[in-house]
């Protein structure tokens, strides 16, 4: 595999998985604000 | 081609690939699908809705009185905590002009007498001069310094009290707690249920936004001993702290329990005579030497028979 397109393959992968992170990450807050401690507690369990 | 530089250039690429995809996977199962992912219907219908205590919109879940004389002139802007909102929706309906309400559908419009934000936003926007009267828990230390700060010297009215109740997951075997208990765990002393009579597992002590009303009451509770943050219990079981009025709706779904704290039970009778052990006022807050005479005629109502049957049908316990 040339340097390059092993470069770019790279970057890509990192472009990808940050994005998909950083959704997450997103989402997940979105839901925390949103949620009320008393779900929380009943989801988290024992 | 050189096999080698390959199969490394290629071992690398796997390698991030695995990076992302066990990190998006521990952070799905940990944090979002473990503990906040599934909303039920109806703890969600139980929670305070700021549509549902809309006042002159007909809504079932406010009580007010009939009859009782309306504030007229200048209006005193009224807010509060989130909490709260059926408490002083009661009294905006009973006592307030129904023009001086303004609500566009999402929220309260800006010239409205009547606004809903939370605690922290009720402590800043009186000490700012945006309300005249919040209806709130006792405020932080930070509130009262930001008051101070911009030369505001609030006046506290107690309306009523309300229990600060500590809750578990209800398969948590764990039923009664003592103060000490509480401090011990929010300090950091004690950091497994086993300790407390529970299985091996670590507690995950949750707390809650600075300058809230239930983070603000813990913060008293605990008195001089520290809140430490505990950063390692995503895997433990959790404690939890509101206000009895907040989570007794939501019992009925199910899945939480309240603690008795010292054997007590946090009940109407318990909370009026004192004896269950960390009950918090509700405080009808406004600015030392308010000139505007509606602020001390809304206040009175507040504490009239009739105010006092709204704390009461609202949920609280009232002090008259």
């Amino acid at each position: 595999m040339k340097d390059k397109t092993f470069v770019i393959i790279l970057a890509v992968i990192m472009a990808v998985g940050v994005a998909a992170t950083t959704a997450l990450l997103i989402h997940g807050y979105s839901l925390w604000k949103e949620i009320s401690i008393v779900e929380m507690i009943a989801n988290w369990g024992y | 081609m050189d096999k080698k530089k390959l199969g490394k250039q290629l071992a690398v690429i796997a390698l991030l690939i695995v990076m992302f995809a066990g990190l998006d996977l521990a952070i799905y199962q940990l944090f979002i699908k473990k503990v906040i992912s599934h909303h039920s219907p109806g703890m969600q219908k139980m929670s305070v809705e700021v549509g549902n205590y809309v006042p002159f919109s007909g809504s079932e879940n406010i009580y007010s009185v009939e009859g009782a004389e309306r504030l007229e002139g200048d209006i005193p802007t009224i807010d509060g905590a989130a909490a709260l909102l059926p408490v002083y929706a009661g009294f905006v309906e009973s006592i307030y002009p129904e023009d001086s309400v303004i609500y566009n559908g999402e929220d309260y419009d800006p010239s409205s007498a009547m606004h809903y934000t939370n605690t922290r936003g009720a402590y800043k926007d009186i000490v700012d001069g945006n309300a005249d009267i919040i209806i709130c828990a006792q405020p932080s230390d930070e509130q009262l310094a930001y008051a101070a700060e911009n030369g505001v010297e609030l006046e506290m009215v107690q309306i009523g009290s309300d229990a600060f109740v500590f809750i578990v997951n209800a398969n948590n075997p764990v039923d009664d707690i003592t103060v000490d208990q509480i401090r011990g765990i929010y300090s950091g002393q004690i950091t497994n249920w086993s300790e407390l009579g529970g299985r091996n597992i670590h507690i995950a002590a949750m707390r809650r936004n600075e300058g809230s009303g239930s983070q603000t009451a813990l913060e008293k509770l605990m008195g001089d001993m520290p809140i430490v943050p505990d950063y390692s219990a995503l895997t433990g079981s959790p404690i939890g702290f509101s206000f009895r009025y907040y989570v007794t709706g939501m019992l009925a779904e199910g899945g939480v329990k309240i603690l008795k704290i010292n054997g007590i039970e946090p009940t109407r009778e318990t909370i009026a005579d004192g004896s269950y052990p960390v009950s918090g006022g509700l405080y009808a807050v406004y600015r030392k030497g308010e000139t505007n005479g509606n602020v001390y005629k809304a206040v009175d109502f507040m504490l009239s028979p009739e105010g006092q049957k709204i704390v009461e049908e609202s949920g609280y316990i009232p002090v008259r």
